[in-house]
């Protein structure tokens, strides 16, 4: 599957054509080691050394290269966004699993489709940017790989019900930006907020209805 | 979204029963809860293959093994 998702070259404040592809092979997650994870690293160490630690970014040891085992398992699907001959975006779902089952009490034990991963290329980054003082380059890369979660969720019949667990630095994002219900730590990951969409907020979020 | 396929599905009453159960807990339709069912079975057949082993862990964090044919 490829598809043209619209995102923002903030230089310009022009919308540019990127695409949304979920034929995601190992060459991508090598791509965002080598072109991604130093300038996450530098980035940290910069941010540290400045005494900025809780800006570091909490995702700085991620390596995406190691999940190439679970390529071909179709309980896991990955979504890239590429633009500009670099990649700007990967997420990985599972759609069975332990996670894949809803915890709102409105929905509890349904199914959804768990975001196990997202990562959105560091020039990309709005908390990191900002943090260094500059803007980050294409937006919102990524509220467009939420979009194509709850759009997987529909065509998995979860009718647009996604769960994830989110790292302390993109809790904003996740309550504010998505407006997903946040419905509380999780002991068994690492005491991570795990928050959950219901159809509706889904669709809200989909149209962009702000309730 | 991939092109998909057709097949007939023979059940039990008792199977089919469980399969209307379970697509109505999971609110999905039963064509989606099989699917989830076969990647289920992929994943848990990928990882015994590797040698590694499935178990349930209960409140207190007791373990029990379950053995897959």
């Amino acid at each position: 599957m490829k598809t043209r998702v619209d995102i923002i070259d903030n230089r310009t404040g022009e919308p540019v054509a990127a695409e949304l592809f979920d034929e995601v092979t190992v060459e991508h997650f090598i791509e965002a080691q080598q072109e991604w994870r130093p300038i996450v690293l530098k980035a940290a160490r910069q941010l540290a050394s400045r005494g900025s630690r809780d800006l570091v970014p909490q995702h700085f040891h991620w390596d995406w290269t190691v999940k190439a085992p679970e390529l071909g398992v179709l309980a896991n699907t990955f979504y890239g966004i590429r633009y500009d001959k670099k990649l700007q975006g990967l997420m990985k779902l599972e759609t069975v699993g332990e996670f894949c089952r809803c915890r709102l009490p409105e929905q509890a034990d349904r199914s959804l489709v768990y975001v196990d991963y997202v990562e959105v290329a560091p020039w990309n980054l709005k908390t990191l940017m900002v943090a260094l003082g500059e803007k980050p380059l294409y937006s919102p890369i990524g509220s467009r790989l939420i979009e194509a979660a709850v759009l997987k969720s529909k065509e998995e019949d979860c009718k647009g019900r996604i769960g994830l667990h989110s790292l302390p630095i993109t809790e904003q994002f996740y309550r504010q930006a998505c407006r997903m219900t946040p419905v509380g730590r999780d002991s068994a990951k690492q005491n991570l907020l795990w928050l959950e969409y219901t159809p509706e907020q889904a669709e809200n979020f989909l149209t962009g209805v702000r309730p | 979204m991939a092109d998909k396929r057709t097949m007939t599905l023979n059940l039990t009453d008792q199977e089919m029963r469980l399969l209307e159960d379970l697509s109505a807990r999971k609110d999905v339709s039963k064509t989606a809860l099989l699917r989830q069912a076969l990647r289920l079975y992929q994943m848990v057949e990928a990882r015994l293959s590797r040698g590694e082993k499935l178990f349930f862990e209960d409140e207190e964090k007791k373990k029990a093994e379950l053995m897959v044919v």
